[in-house]
């Protein structure tokens, strides 16, 4: 898997909150211009991971590198080059998105003009020219979503970190994304994908690391984790790593429990 | 605890039940709202363990200990009427205050709509269990704060007195409440959506001074010296009053005294609430609930407003003055903008600006004649110093909003420290809020002294400055409108008042003394203006680090 120049390099990675242990030991590097599907069960420590790697979260044990920097000390450094477009996260309500972005590029020091100009061609790929001055309040999830993804792009980062960027957007808006994340890694952007939607993350990726309790189970691409186990689908293999097999029989005391 | 209570309701079940609620699903929805009262953490308590519960008992202690204030100076009354009359109307102006300060966000709270709604629950059970949840704290309130009032009552007039103000306690809290119901629902019927909410913002604030008002003015008319023998005048307008029907109402019952007077008296304190409860929930609860899912879908549904992109005039002068680097700049535009439109913050703030006028005004008008001595003397530095009262508001009320989770954006952002954010931040709200305020008043202190006392209107000014700036750095570093009101009020606030009082107190007395001398206050200015760069140059960044940052702040 080692290519000749990683981007992130991720060793012995261990997170505790308080005595819970979330993360067991996380080893992981990656190359750049691909997209990373990372994937597992809720609670499996997706977003804890998503959040370390983006410095929101800046207790951890073991040593992280992204583009060759240190995590602890040049957080800085990698913030620069790095996007983050989280899982319907609160945007400051009162702004509208143009103010939002221009608040945002000007911290990453873009000037005014050039982030209002990005800003708004970003906005008008989601077709949401015509919401541009109107308040954050007013939009629903699924535009609010576009305008973290918007505002994440606009310094042209390196490396994306996406934690559910599909959640609440419509078919449209889900294929365009999916087309944007292709058309990015093919010039060369890292794209790290975390997600429990199997199918999207199928079609995209180009490397699979499946997660469960804090640990990496399995790792590859898609075509290379099949030939190991002969399942016909993602979302099999993740059945079958996870531990979960007995679904049916669930679903039907699921059922009983109504008819009781 | 939360059960004792559920219980004493059991005995109104066929009340509730005349109401047109569900008695079963009205319990339920009291003691779920009970039990997260009970298990709510405030803000600043929320790593602790044993916060617990803590607070009701604290907020009632505090609670006693004010009543007893009060309690102390209604000793000396003689008159059985107006004893009473003075306990209800100090009860009644706290509850008011009480609602309009804290249960406005309760009775128009829409987050809990997703889960109630769409249960299949009759007609004005939601609307009677958030009464009912704002009366038992009420009630809590007004007990705790006439503790001592009771027991003079019964020391002095004896028990059956004491009993019955007791009782019309509990007729006062209902009056009260329904009174703010009614109120609160008509001025609902008036607006929807955004309007509404802007609507409900200013009518809070113009209630919070209109009482402030009706307190200084009131106590300017109480003749302190004869306060033994104060007896309160019956006139015609007196049966209008509502604390006088329940003194009145306990007058009459304790002295056997039923003549026409005390009649009336008991007849207004038991119709006028019934009415006021028949009222709110015949004609307007029905509305109550929809005008809630108004409220609620009220910036979606609403015509959607668009932001013009243009800064105002006043932003383009006071920019240079305030801002030196380009993040700082980009913080300052943000905050400009939101701090425009916050309605929380804007409910903080505002009120304070009407106190200050107020408490400006009170002796001008109660002393008229007094006005061209006033020119005489250096009385203008009270004026200008006194506002730093309003600037003291400004880094609390920044941190109140409903903005909880929105500052993950900072932690991804490649800031080295966060100080500069906070720089732009307290002034863009200074520049914005407090000096075209501080304009005004100075324009009236010229008006009175001459332009000659401008050098003394800019020291202040500096003087406020420096102190608002080191006291919003000093505070807990949270990002702005990010606390739940509630989290900010109570005892610490006064406090804060008290420890800002000395130093603004010594600068004034420092630039009065100066002033002795000729042009020697001049020295201040410089003297401030080091001061101010000292502040935002080094110790801000010293003091505004990610690790303080951290300590106030989730992420």
């Amino acid at each position: 898997m080692k290519n000749n120049h990683t981007i992130v390099e991720i060793r012995n990675l261990v997170k505790y909150y308080g005595n819970h242990q979330v993360l067991h030991g996380i080893n992981l590097d990656i190359s750049p211009g691909q997209i990373i599907g990372y994937i597992g069960p809720n609670g499996a420590g997706k977003s804890t991971t998503v959040k370390i790697l983006c410095g929101l979260i800046q207790e951890f044990q073991g040593e992280v590198t992204i583009f060759g920097k240190n995590l602890r000390n040049q957080a800085l450094d990698i913030k620069k080059q790095v996007g983050y477009i989280p899982e319907n996260a609160v945007l400051y309500e009162a702004l509208t998105p143009l103010e939002f972005m221009e608040f945002v590029g000007e911290m990453r020091g873009l000037g005014v003009e050039q982030t209002r100009e990005k800003g708004t061609a970003l906005m008008n790929i989601f077709e949401m020219k015509p919401n541009l001055d109107q308040r954050i309040s007013t939009f629903s999830k699924g535009m609010r979503q576009k305008v973290l993804i918007c505002s994440a792009l606009l310094h042209n980062p390196d490396l994306i970190f996406m934690d559910e960027p599909l959640s609440g957007l419509d078919a449209n808006s889900v294929i365009m994304v999916k087309e944007m994340l292709i058309h990015l890694a093919r010039e060369g952007k890292t794209v790290f994908y975390s997600s429990h939607l199997m199918d999207v993350v199928e079609k995209i990726s180009d490397r699979i690391i499946l997660i469960d309790q804090g640990k990496v189970i399995a790792d590859g691409s898609f075509e290379e984790l099949n030939k190991l186990s002969n399942d016909e689908n993602l979302e099999k293999m993740f059945t079958r790593l996870t531990g979960n097999t007995n679904h049916e029989e669930k679903a039907e005391a699921f059922i009983n429990a109504f008819e009781k | 605890m939360v059960r004792f209570i559920l219980l004493l309701f059991r005995p109104f079940r066929w009340l509730i039940d005349n109401m047109g609620a569900d008695y079963t699903q009205f319990i339920r929805i009291l003691q779920l709202k009970l039990t997260l009262d009970d298990r709510r953490t405030k803000g600043f308590l929320k790593n602790s363990q044993n916060a617990q519960g803590k607070m009701l008992i604290r907020q009632s202690f505090g609670q006693i200990l004010m009543g007893s204030f009060f309690g102390i100076v209604l000793i000396l009354i003689k008159s059985q009427f107006t004893f009473y009359y003075f306990s209800h109307t100090f009860i009644m102006a706290m509850m008011a205050m009480m609602i309009i300060s804290e249960f406005t966000t309760i009775l128009f709270d829409t987050t809990e709509n997703v889960i109630i709604q769409p249960l299949p629950i009759k007609g004005n059970t939601v609307s009677l269990a958030r009464n009912a949840h704002i009366f038992i704290y009420l009630t809590l309130m007004a007990f705790n704060l006439s503790l001592l009032s009771i027991i003079i009552a019964i020391y002095k007039f004896g028990l059956l007195s004491g009993v019955i103000f007791i009782v019309t306690l509990f007729l006062n809290v209902l009056f009260t409440l329904f009174l703010a119901n009614v109120l609160y629902l008509g001025i609902m019927r008036l607006a929807s959506g955004e309007k509404l909410k802007n609507l409900l913002m200013y009518f809070q604030i113009f209630i919070a001074i209109f009482f402030m008002a009706a307190y200084q003015f009131g106590l300017k008319l109480v003749d302190k010296s004869h306060i033994q023998d104060m007896v309160l005048p019956v006139h015609w307008f007196t049966y209008l009053i509502p604390p006088a029907f329940f003194s009145g109402f306990t007058e009459g019952f304790a002295t056997l005294n039923f003549d026409l007077p005390h009649l009336l008296f008991i007849g207004e304190a038991l119709v006028v609430p019934v009415l006021c409860f028949y009222l709110s929930g015949k004609y307007l609860t029905p509305v109550f609930n929809r005008k809630l899912m108004d409220l609620e879908q009220g910036d979606r549904s609403s015509k959607v407003k668009i932001e013009s992109s243009k800064s105002s005039l006043w932003y383009q002068l006071i920019l240079p003055f305030f801002v030196f680097n380009a993040s700082e700049r980009a913080s300052f535009k943000m905050m400009w903008k939101m701090t425009g439109r916050e309605r929380l913050f804007k409910q903080t703030l505002l009120p304070s600006f009407g106190y200050i006028v107020i408490m400006v005004m009170v002796p001008f008008v109660s002393n008229p004649q007094s006005f061209g001595e006033l020119a005489q003397g250096n009385k203008y530095l009270i004026f200008l110093y006194i506002l730093i009262l309003v600037a003291a508001t400004l880094p609390r009320a920044l941190q109140i909003g409903a903005n909880q989770q929105a500052a993950w954006i900072f932690k991804t952002l490649p800031i080295n420290s966060p100080a500069d954010f906070f720089k732009g931040t307290i002034k863009a709200a200074f520049a914005k809020f407090f000096i075209p305020f501080y304009l005004g008043i100075a324009i009236v202190v010229c008006a009175i002294w001459g332009i000659k006392v401008l050098p003394d209107v800019i020291i202040a000014l500096l003087a406020i400055y420096l102190g608002t700036l080191l006291m919003y750095f000093f505070d807990n570093l949270n990002f702005p409108f990010s606390l739940e009101k509630t989290a900010v009020q109570g005892g610490a606030a006064a406090f804060r008042i008290f420890g800002l009082m000395i130093p603004a107190v010594a600068a004034g007395y420092l630039h009065k003394y100066l002033l002795n001398f000729n042009h020697a206050n001049l020295i201040l200015i410089p003297t401030y203006l080091g001061a101010i760069v000292y502040v935002n140059r080094i110790i801000v960044y010293k003091r505004v680090t990610w690790r303080q940052v951290d300590q106030s702040n989730n992420f």
